[in-house]
């Protein structure tokens, strides 16, 4: 009687919005929606949205800082709303230091205008989007958590029209297991790609519909964790960002600390994916860091209770694709909206959510959801204050890549001149193409600071992260060719076994192993391999971290 | 046939602490899901379905936000739920419990044939309810089965998994039993499944639907009281092998150690 059950015959279900990731960007874009639909809509049916989110409750793939620019919300939620946000603090107090060595850091004496953050709403994304997604249940959308959408689906013209779920329930030589669950198809009038940063789908429609932006994306990587401390509430509301050490003069990196609470801080560290040396290890730079005299202090006494890890796309104005084609639009990280001046993605994220779904309620009035009815959220964008911010920081990130003070330069003339400054386009390469090969003969393991309860380990931050993959299911990080990894290994040294924030490829006799079910879902490896020889892919819908607070 | 399969809410407790100063639960952060040990029991309901077109029927005990549960269990092919909330049944020991939970199945039509439970829940590790239920309303009960099959003349036959082996148990309905995790793996809510589960009407009852004695549930009807809850001391971690360079190297420690202990000869 074991045997499994034959899988139910799978008819398309039918759906007018269906969003891909239930992120910020997602969330704002179906709030906005539903509502301008009350608004405007004539009394008319409102469109059936449905969300689609891959983890395995809202929010368990959301990681940010974040201290929140406020221009988030305009437009999408009133003031009292605002005020209910789970919010733990507002920013009271911001520095900003220059690291100079290991131990000495200097202050700025003046927080940069471009960076200031004064009054800002600091806290966990994680719990502002299960805020954001009870907000948007309670206007009717609904939102299914642990389903990976693994393919859009075309009909002959190109026009997107539906989606695939991945299945579920296979072994890792993907063969059924007894509780295996096929794919099920999605057919909707529109799709909202909201997948966050290096969306699997939203890639390869890119790459399919040409929509690719004039130069390639370049990102960079955040690890962060979430640190307990003893009671100190005169520094609850305290930001404090860092420039320098341990980044070397030529590398694009900073740290974070935010008292979002009298009994919690986020530290974190972000590093540009552009850097040359292979045995970079982003998480160990992340460890010096905390242990430097000027960070250090900031936790003293605590312990890290979570650990989370995400790319950020920081290409700017030039490396945004192409946001709209025949059913479809791309929102927030996917589409590349970041400002990247200050790493700040939420309010770009949101808003831009917010125009989609203003064009997609108009859309679903005049049933028009071809270019022609979705273009109209290209053109609100580009009126918009966040492109506005993009035009004018768009050289900043890629002067930075050349050298620090080029960087700081752009940054300066951008701000003085409202972005008029400098008015070419810098280029920049891709990030797996930055790499250099490593020195012949030189082993370089970095050094680690001690492992304590306030420098964890890569894979105690692995558990802190609460990922959770089913460890009998194929492997969901291609490597796609083995013949490049063995070149890769002479060559670089392996340089995947530094950069993955998650401990997931360990080199051994000779091959490259992959631990997946430590993977956290950042896409690091994607976009830093060399060769560009590891595609990531959706595992089992259900997987990966599970922050929950962070 | 009609199988019900309780259900509880409990906290993850892949991501609970304790609190060192207060030893109480913090469970800032820890999210709730379905006890592990249910989802088992509910496949072995759906396998039971699959193979004789049974109706299952699922039943939680909780606050409003335990629903959830009963709405995941739909999507994954249970055919009704009902919540079982009380303001007066918050505190409840298992027996308190076990008295509650059986009176919501006596209400059930048509009688239940089979009802059936994880093992146990992971937040209290006590194994009580499902026993306790049996004993309530005067069924058979089988413990640990990982496997449940139904002859066509209507016999109930389980393998349950004892220290010494494996226990064949046949007897007639009904019947509790309750389900280990060493039974097949539970299937996963499909998206049509998850929307079906959306609309479904979840009727809950209260003390005065349930007909149960005030006296009987909550914390005046339970028997047990927690007087502490700590964490135990953490143990010592263990003797350590490093077996990378040389594993047989290893392997000989490890055997030296165990003939030490006389574990091995």
């Amino acid at each position: 009687m074991n045997t499994p059950s034959p899988p139910p015959p799978s008819s398309p279900l039918n759906v007018d919005i269906l969003c891909v990731g239930a992120g910020v960007a997602s969330l704002a874009t179906v709030l906005a929606l539903l509502r301008s639909h009350k608004k405007n809509g004539g009394g008319n049916p409102p469109p059936r949205v449905v969300v689609l989110e891959k983890s395995r409750s809202i929010g368990n793939h959301v990681l940010s800082g974040a201290v929140i620019d406020p221009a988030a919300f305009e437009g999408l939620l009133d003031d009292a709303e605002i005020l209910r946000l789970p919010v733990e603090a507002h920013v009271t107090r911001e520095a900003f230091r220059f690291l100079a060595g290991a131990r000495v850091s200097l202050p700025i004496p003046w927080v940069p205008p471009m960076m200031r953050a004064q009054g800002f709403p600091i806290g966990s994304l994680s719990k502002i989007t299960r805020h954001l997604a009870l907000l948007c249940e309670a206007e009717g959308a609904e939102i299914y958590c642990g389903f990976a959408v693994a393919e859009l689906l075309e009909d002959e013209t190109g026009r997107i029209i539906g989606a695939r779920t991945g299945a579920r329930g296979m072994n890792r030589s993907g063969q059924p297991k007894s509780n295996y669950a096929p794919s099920e198809e999605i057919r909707a009038r529109a799709i909202v790609l909201g997948e966050g940063t290096c969306g699997y789908l939203t890639e390869r429609l890119i790459a399919a519909h040409g929509m690719q932006a004039c130069r390639p994306q370049t990102y960079a990587l955040g690890v962060k964790e979430l640190v307990e401390i003893p009671e100190n509430e005169a520094r609850c509301g305290e930001i404090l960002h860092t420039f320098g050490h341990p980044a070397g003069i030529g590398d694009y990196g900073g740290g974070f600390v935010y008292h979002t609470s009298a009994t919690e801080v986020m530290v974190g560290y972000v590093y540009g994916l552009d850097y040359a040396r292979p045995e970079t290890d982003i998480h160990a730079l992340f460890r010096r860091f905390k242990a430097h005299p000027a960070i250090a202090p900031h936790m003293a006494g605590g312990k890290v209770v979570a650990y989370g890890a995400k790319t950020i796309p920081e290409g700017g104005l030039f490396s945004v694709p192409s946001l709209v084609t025949d059913g479809a639009l791309i929102v927030g990280d996917s589409g590349g909206l970041l400002d990247s001046l200050r790493i700040k993605g939420i309010h770009m994220a949101m808003q831009s959510g917010r125009l989609a779904g203003e064009t997609l309620a108009a859309a679903w009035r005049v049933d028009n959801f071809g270019v022609t009815g979705l273009a109209a959220y290209e053109r609100a964008l580009r009126d918009s204050p966040i492109w506005r911010q993009l035009r004018r920081v768009r050289n900043v990130r890629a002067s930075f890549s050349r050298n620090i003070a080029l960087g700081v330069a752009a940054a300066g003339c951008a701000w003085l001149t409202h972005g008029v400054l400098p008015w070419w386009k810098v280029s920049m390469e891709p990030d797996h193409v930055a790499l250099r090969p490593a020195r012949r003969g030189v082993a370089t393991t970095p050094s680690h600071p001690e492992v304590s309860p306030l420098s964890p380990d890569h894979l105690t931050d692995v558990f802190l992260s609460g990922t959770i993959h089913d460890e009998d299911q194929p492997c969901h990080l291609l490597i796609l060719d083995r013949e490049k990894c063995t070149e890769c290994i002479t060559r670089y040294g392996a340089p995947c076994r530094h950069f993955c924030p998650a401990e997931v490829y360990r080199l051994e006799d000779g091959q490259i192993h992959t631990d997946f079910s430590n993977c956290v879902h950042c896409k690091t490896c994607q976009i830093k391999d060399p060769y560009a020889n590891i595609r990531w892919t959706p595992p089992n819908g259900g997987d990966g971290p599970r922050y929950t607070r962070i | 046939m009609h199988i019900v399969v309780c259900l509880k809410q409990v906290p993850d407790t892949a991501n609970v602490r304790i609190n060192p100063e207060t030893n109480t639960l913090m469970r800032e952060g820890a999210e709730s899901i379905t006890n592990p040990f249910d989802e088992y029991a509910l496949e072995q309901a759906l396998r039971l379905k699959d193979a004789h077109g049974a109706r299952v029927t699922t039943l939680t005990m909780g606050p409003s936000q335990a629903e959830v549960v009963l709405r995941e269990a739909i999507a994954r092919g249970a055919d009704q739920g009902f919540l079982i909330s009380d303001q007066a049944f918050a505190g409840s020991d298992t027996w308190a419990t076990s008295y509650v939970i059986s009176r919501a199945i006596k209400k059930l039509r048509p009688a239940a044939d089979i009802v059936l439970f994880g093992k146990q829940a992971i937040d209290g590790e006590t194994a009580q309810v499902g026993p306790g239920v049996s004993e309530f309303l005067n069924y058979k009960l089988v413990t640990y089965a990982r496997s449940i099959t139904v002859g066509t003349d209507g016999r109930f036959t389980a393998e349950t998994l004892m220290d010494e082996g494996i226990e064949v148990i046949e007897c007639s309905l009904p019947v509790v039993a309750t389900v280990l995790r060493e039974a097949l793996p539970p299937r996963y809510a499909t998206l049509a499944g998850w929307m079906r589960a959306r609309r479904v009407k979840i009727p809950a009852w209260d003390a005065s639907r349930l007909g149960v004695v005030p006296d009987l549930c909550g914390l005046k009807g339970s028997p047990t009281r927690v007087v502490k809850i700590f964490a135990p001391p953490m143990k010592a971690g263990g003797i350590r092998m490093d077996g990378r360079e040389m594993p047989s190297l290893a392997v000989e420690a490890i055997l030296r150690i165990l003939r030490d202990k006389g574990v091995a000869k």
